[in-house]
């Protein structure tokens, strides 16, 4: 049997990796795929916990991440359409009128 | 009937409010989308908002939890601190829909006002939950559906580029900051083996000195509520979002989304790490996480640096961010007391807090209509130009600052007494430093109206009968408060019961 | 090392290498396509953990959902004006002091703490419980995950709209 510590660095590895694109990568749709790694790298440590502990409430709430992540994905991608169509770029460091 | 199923229907009948809301919600669409007629849309907002008022004025006297588990805990906690929260909601939800039919900025979004409206209900849904939730589950789902609203809003005006500017980066930084959040949820779901608040609040008890894993959990799931408050560091959105979000959507997340985002503090706080309380009212907190060292730095972090960057800015919708950041770091200097002394700070801050920003608001938005600009140098003058605008701007910044005789001042009169009340005598002092330093800000917009001769020949501009009504509406009370401010601490008193310990 | 074992390791590197290369490549087309590795690797190591539904919905949702609706998203800002898609990185250094500093401490807590180690037993299948968890217990959550996405929808679509 795999013990629930390696589940728990395999997600908290796919969150730092999320965490490092979302700082260094400059284009808005990459950034929005290192966010789904973030959802995604939570919904594994929720899963596993919910696995080990025998508890069914993890997944329930694994369900209602993914359906959010899917929400959230499409309203960042029709803001990213609605920019695009603006300014022509999907590049974060020349969307600059507001300071930063 | 199953048990679980029985505990959802007999529950149905505490959450009227959130149900009229949705009901409302789905009315607007269908308007909208059945007569395409604009005009009535913000009327029937107004009614929907009156009735859900007086549906949570009926159940303000609950003290219950509903949908309940097995586990005698429920989902939402049904009590009259919630109620006051929603009650402010929506107070300000009001007021902004009323802004809303004011502002010429929105005339080029008229075709889309119905998808406007839904959109604000989906905020006010999410706001309500966020006040009453009490398991994780449904922070998690209140949160976002607070968040996914309010980012189209933001970019609502979507052929500005400053808009959906303002946008993007509100949705970039939401999503990391809740993507932060929901990890830290699913290491606390780890460690207790539930999601709700309460039940934790039972299995907690037994740590009995610092955790580290709890401290990494509850700065994780701080950067989710301190991006809603805008607490620093999670703040740099503030900023570029309320410059670029049209002015009737900065006013509403300058105080109903940080409202809701205080009370879901204060609820994890309250009912996840209180043991018990003493007789004077201070809390004994679990000591698995300091929450008052933590809650005193970033206060003090956000108070200063609030204030500090408002000094240099030269666009007025920018300043009053940052001046929004300040207050929120007032606020959580009054949570940071951990006692109910400090709450009643909170609460009273928070009615004050409405009608004062909300009229500053106000006051950016006729001006822009007239003038269209949100830039200092061209208010300059304007104070003789507009009497009655730049006398309730005076108002509404000298509340702002807090200075007697204005309701601002008893705001921060009552976050004070609690520091000096607990001995937290540095952190009072600091705050008191920190309104000096407001002043100058606050002052410098004044100076354009009044002082500073406009660059060009200008003649009188005209309002309306109704809108000197508004502006009257919201300023006069920022004096009558200032003056006699009983009825306010009697409503917050009252109100200050939260289901639990 | 027994089957079980090799199918977590081999799902678990799938998911670290190509979740590696959605955040380093330069090219955005790549970055979508390991992206879709890395939700089939979390899928596999969903059903290591007996969770089975959520395996399927992850594929429906994610590889099916999301990841088409970001490829959407690369067409619709790459092609129609010949702008160039930059995709360069920036902070490097910085950010990844910063990073390692915070994943060490990540890594060494979630390492160090005692969990609450009792591997239940997997059941047959986790769609019963769940349903019946959906529907009775949760139902207020569920139908308030009904509305969120009819507001994402409106949402959605009021500001991808044409005028």
């Amino acid at each position: 049997m795999i013990p629930i510590e390696y589940y728990l660095s395999l997600s908290a590895f796919m969150f730092i990796v999320g965490v490092v694109g979302v700082l260094t990568r400059r284009n808005a749709i990459i950034v929005f795929m290192s966010i789904e790694l973030m959802l995604n790298s939570a919904n594994l440590t929720l899963v596993a916990f919910s696995s080990y502990l025998g508890n069914p409430i993890g997944q329930i709430f694994v369900f209602f991440v993914m359906t959010v992540a899917a929400a959230e994905a499409a309203i960042g991608l029709a803001i990213i359409i609605s920019l695009f169509r603006n300014k022509k770029t999907v590049n974060i460091d020349e969307i600059n009128i507001l300071k930063w | 009937m199953s048990q679980p199923l029985a505990y959802f229907f007999d529950s149905l009948y505490l959450i009227k409010p959130e149900t009229s809301i949705i009901g409302f919600l789905v009315l607007i669409l269908l308007y909208d989308l059945i007569f395409k007629k604009e005009k009535w849309l913000p009327y029937i907002s107004l009614f929907g908002l009156v009735v859900t008022l007086f549906l949570i004025i009926e159940q303000y006297g609950y003290n219950k939890f509903a949908f309940q588990s097995s586990t005698n805990f429920g989902m939402m906690a049904i009590d009259p601190f919630g109620a006051f929260f929603k009650i402010i909601i929506l107070l300000s939800s009001i007021i902004v829909i009323l802004f809303s039919i004011l502002s010429k900025e929105l005339d080029v979004a008229r075709d889309r006002m119905g998808e406007y409206y839904t959109l604000i209900f989906g905020m006010i849904l999410g706001m309500f939950l966020m006040v009453s939730a009490s398991d994780l589950i449904l922070i998690y789902i209140a949160v976002e559906l607070v968040s996914l609203s309010s980012f189209v809003l933001a970019g609502f005006l979507k052929n500005d580029s400053r808009s959906s500017e303002a946008s993007l980066k509100y949705i970039i930084f939401g999503g990391v900051s809740s993507g932060i959040m929901l990890f830290g949820i699913s290491i606390l779901y780890g460690i207790t083996g539930t999601t709700n608040l309460y039940e934790m609040n039972s299995l907690l008890q037994n740590f009995d000195s610092t955790n580290i894993l709890m401290i990494l959990t509850m700065i994780l799931i701080f950067a989710g509520i301190g991006y809603k408050i805008s607490a620093v560091p999670f703040h740099f959105w503030t900023p570029d979002v309320y410059e670029g979000a049209p002015v009737t959507i900065t006013a509403y997340l300058s105080v109903a989304s940080k409202a809701a985002g205080i009370v879901l503090l204060i609820r994890l706080i309250k009912s996840t790490f209180v043991s018990q309380k003493d007789t004077f009212g201070y809390w004994e907190m679990i000591p698995a996480f300091d929450w008052q060292g933590f809650l005193i730095i970033i206060s003090i972090l956000t108070m200063t640096i609030g204030n500090f960057s408002a000094l240099w800015q030269s666009n007025v919708k920018r300043m009053l961010a940052y001046s929004s950041i300040a207050h929120a770091g007032y606020i959580l200097a009054a949570i940071a007391v951990l006692s109910d002394q400090g709450l009643v700070g909170v609460m009273v801050y928070f009615i004050i807090y409405l009608l004062m920003n909300l009229g500053a608001f106000l006051i950016v938005i006729v001006i822009k209509n007239k003038i269209n600009s949100e830039e200092l140098e061209d208010y300059d003058g304007l104070g003789y130009r507009m009497p009655l605008v730049g006398v309730a701007f005076t108002i509404f910044l000298i509340s702002l600052t807090g200075i007697p005789p204005t309701a601002g001042f008893i705001g921060k009169l009552y976050v004070f007494i609690a520091l000096v009340d607990a001995k937290m005598l540095v952190l009072a002092v600091i705050m008191l430093l920190n309104s000096v330093v407001s002043l100058y800000y606050y002052v410098r917009i004044l100076k354009h109206l009044y002082l500073n001769k406009p660059k060009a020949e200008t003649t009188d501009i005209e309002l309306s009968f109704s809108l000197k009504l508004f502006i009257l509406v919201l300023a006069v009370p920022n004096i009558i408060f200032g003056l006699y401010f009983a009825p306010i601490l009697e409503f917050v008193k009252t109100s200050l019961i939260i289901l639990g310990i | 090392m027994n089957l079980y074992d090799f199918i977590f390791y081999f799902f678990a590197a799938l998911t670290i290498v190509s979740a590696f290369f959605v955040v380093t490549t330069k090219n955005i087309i790549y970055a979508a396509f390991n992206l879709l590795l890395t939700f089939f690797g979390v899928a596999g190591i969903y059903v290591l953990l007996g969770a089975d539904f959520l395996a399927i919905v992850q594929l429906i949702i994610y590889v099916g959902g999301i990841l088409i609706l970001m490829l959407f998203g690369v067409m619709l800002t790459n092609k129609i004006t010949n702008v160039q898609i930059k995709t360069e990185a920036s902070f490097v250094i910085p950010a990844s002091i910063g990073v390692g500093l915070f994943a060490g401490v990540l890594i060494a807590i979630l390492l160090k703490t005692e969990w609450r180690n009792s591997p239940a037993d997997i059941p047959i299948s986790t769609l019963v419980p769940i349903g019946k968890l959906l529907m009775e217990e949760w139902a207020f959550v569920f139908i308030l995950l009904g509305v969120l996405l009819l507001i994402a929808l409106i949402g959605a679509a009021s500001i991808a709209r044409k005028e």
